[in-house]
């Protein structure tokens, strides 16, 4: 048995990386096509309030993490529904209060390891108690996820034509808008508030290059998800780097390559290339 | 006729800025019905009233007989302005994109089965798209990506299509291959189409009906089965001028000054309300018999 499976700690480490690297991805696709890449940094940032909250108020911070996180996401969806052309500065608005109240409610925070280990995560050490968390938001996060998967494409690609073919579109996004602040307030314990936002889009632009349908993005954005998170724990344990930091560097690494494997197939998604232009010209 | 799309003495606008005031109109079942106007003057606004995104300040609207009082469910098949170059960034293939649309008839919880299957590729086989049905919409022209957009709408299967502005930023030869279609369904499998545009020239002699949009009002214009419209916008008249249109049986020009009910016909020959359509062709391709041609949409 290699060395890495021979510490209880680090099975545990890499359980719980799996499972958040399937479901971040499979959140991650979603946001990414709903143009809020960076609702994960709000989100996570936001987290980190709750987090300062709990500490100061003696509960469990992730259960702080988790309120502020779900507050965070409805106030990004309303606001998003306020500004209409300009949405996407609803994520910056949310992020801002974040990090704000984060920075503000830090200062009384007494043991400052305690916040830190939220901020990079401590996923090799994570309690028992953490690693069944992990596993029941994974199930509910895939469940959900398969179950809406046809309300949360047509949502993501044209949200108002979905509405007008009569799907539920405020109470999928609602769900989904749960179970994204849940997933990003767990996650944040376990990876950490600034590495989860990585994993939430870093994978998805990798996919993007080299996918042939969203179907095949998703696919794509889960897989390059699990070998960034699960080889960047190998590499940490084997050359002694942190982890939630080799995670992401991998993550980014795996994209560029990606993105390379599609410049030289001739893709590239979101605009055509000169020589695709000219096929389809003449349609 | 069952008349499909009711609008009421619909207003819509705010305290000071009233954008539609009284507006009336009825669209009935298989009509070609177009919205003229000029910029700014509320076609768009009529459209999101239709659909339900927005609500009127007063007046009704009835579609298919059902009070629209929200976007959810109204069945309508919409296709809106450059719907096909907001899809290009997305990465997905023609045949789920027009899947989309069947999820009601897949059922909460299900995936698509053969019969949906084959309802996408009718959809895509009717806007002569089927062999792109695996590409991916990026990759596709401005032309193409509307054609896909056009199937995803079809294949639910709408009574009533309505388009917003979709001959902007298309080819040519896009555009002829885009109202064939319109033409076909509209001919063949009965939809009521009801399409806002700039390009009357074009788009008028697959037509049945004419609405112009002025100065807050609605009329309804000559009919395009017997004029040829040489020139269609909107002056700002104080009684609301109605476009130059010349009747295509004596060559007269109407007036500036005429009110609707002079303009739906031709005061100088009285070649319309009423009359049949025979003799009145003019190399039109709509083949309506019968038609609307009594103006009742017209304020």
């Amino acid at each position: 048995m290699p060395m890495i499976f021979q510490y209880a700690y680090m099975q545990r480490a890499l359980l719980v990386g799996f499972l958040l690297a399937v479901i971040v991805a499979c959140l991650g696709t979603v946001m990414v096509h709903k143009r809020l890449s960076l609702i994960g940094d709000a989100l996570s940032h936001s987290s980190l309030a709750g987090v300062a909250v709990g500490l100061l108020l003696g509960f469990n911070p992730i259960i702080g993490a988790m309120a502020t996180c779900v507050v965070a996401a409805f106030a990004i969806e309303a606001i998003r529904k306020k500004l209409g052309n300009h949405s996407e500065l609803a994520v910056a608005i949310v992020l801002s209060t974040g990090i704000g109240l984060a920075g503000v409610l830090s200062g009384f925070v007494r043991s400052s390891a305690d916040f830190n280990s939220f901020l990079f995560g401590s996923i090799v050490a994570i309690s028992g108690f953490e690693a069944r968390l992990v596993m029941i938001l994974a199930v509910v996060v895939l469940v959900a996820f398969i179950l809406l998967y046809k309300e949360l494409f047509y949502i993501s690609f044209d949200e108002q034509a979905a509405a007008i073919s009569g799907v539920p579109v405020g109470v999928v996004n609602a769900i989904f808008t749960i179970l994204t602040a849940v997933t990003v307030s767990i996650a944040a314990r376990t990876v950490g508030a600034l590495i989860v936002s990585s994993l939430m889009v870093v994978p998805v632009a990798a996919a993007m290059s080299l996918a042939r349908s969203y179907r095949t993005t998703v696919l794509w954005a889960v897989f390059v998800s699990v070998v960034s998170t699960v080889g960047g724990l190998v590499l940490s344990f084997y050359i002694g780097l942190k982890p939630g930091g080799t995670i992401v560097l991998l993550s980014v690494a795996i994209l560029l390559l990606c993105k390379l494997i599609g410049f030289l197939r001739g893709r590239n998604t979101g605009s055509k290339t000169p020589a695709k232009a000219l096929e389809t010209k003449g349609e | 006729m069952t008349k499909v799309i009711e609008v009421e003495n619909v207003s819509f606008g705010y305290t000071r800025d009233m954008i539609l005031e009284h507006v009336d109109f009825t669209v009935e079942k298989g009509d070609f019905a177009v919205v003229i106007g000029d910029n700014g003057v509320g076609k768009s606004t009529v459209v999101k009233l239709l659909l339900g995104v927005i609500l009127p300040t007063s007046g009704t609207i009835r579609i298919g007989g059902k009070e629209v009082t929200s976007l959810r469910g109204s069945g309508i098949g919409y296709l809106p302005q450059n719907g096909g170059s907001r899809a290009a960034a997305f990465p997905a293939t023609c045949e789920e994109i027009v899947m989309s649309s069947l999820y009601k008839k897949i059922g909460f919880g299900r995936f698509p089965r053969k019969e949906h299957k084959k309802k996408v590729e009718e959809a895509l086989e009717l806007v002569d798209m089927l062999d792109k049905r695996k590409s991916l919409i990026g990759e596709l022209s401005g032309g193409q990506q509307q054609r896909v957009m056009l199937a995803r709408v079809l294949a639910a299967d709408p009574e009533v299509l309505i388009l917003d502005e979709p001959t902007v930023g298309v080819d040519a030869e896009s555009v002829d291959r885009l109202l064939h279609i319109l033409h076909h369904l509209n001919i063949e499998k009965k939809v009521t189409i009801l399409m806002v545009t700039h390009d009357i020239e074009k788009v008028g002699p697959y037509a049945n009906r004419v609405l112009c949009l002025s100065e807050g009002a609605c009329r309804e214009e000559m009919l395009p089965h017997e004029v040829q419209v040489v020139h269609a916008h909107a002056h700002n008249h104080p009684h609301g001028e109605m476009a130059h249109i010349h009747c295509a049986n004596c060559e007269h020009e109407n007036q500036h000054g005429h009110d609707a009910e002079h303009c739906a016909e031709c005061a100088h020959c009285g070649a319309f309300p009423g009359h049949s359509h025979g003799g009145h062709k003019h190399g039109n391709p709509h083949t309506h018999d019968g038609g609307n041609v009594d103006g009742k949409g017209a304020v």
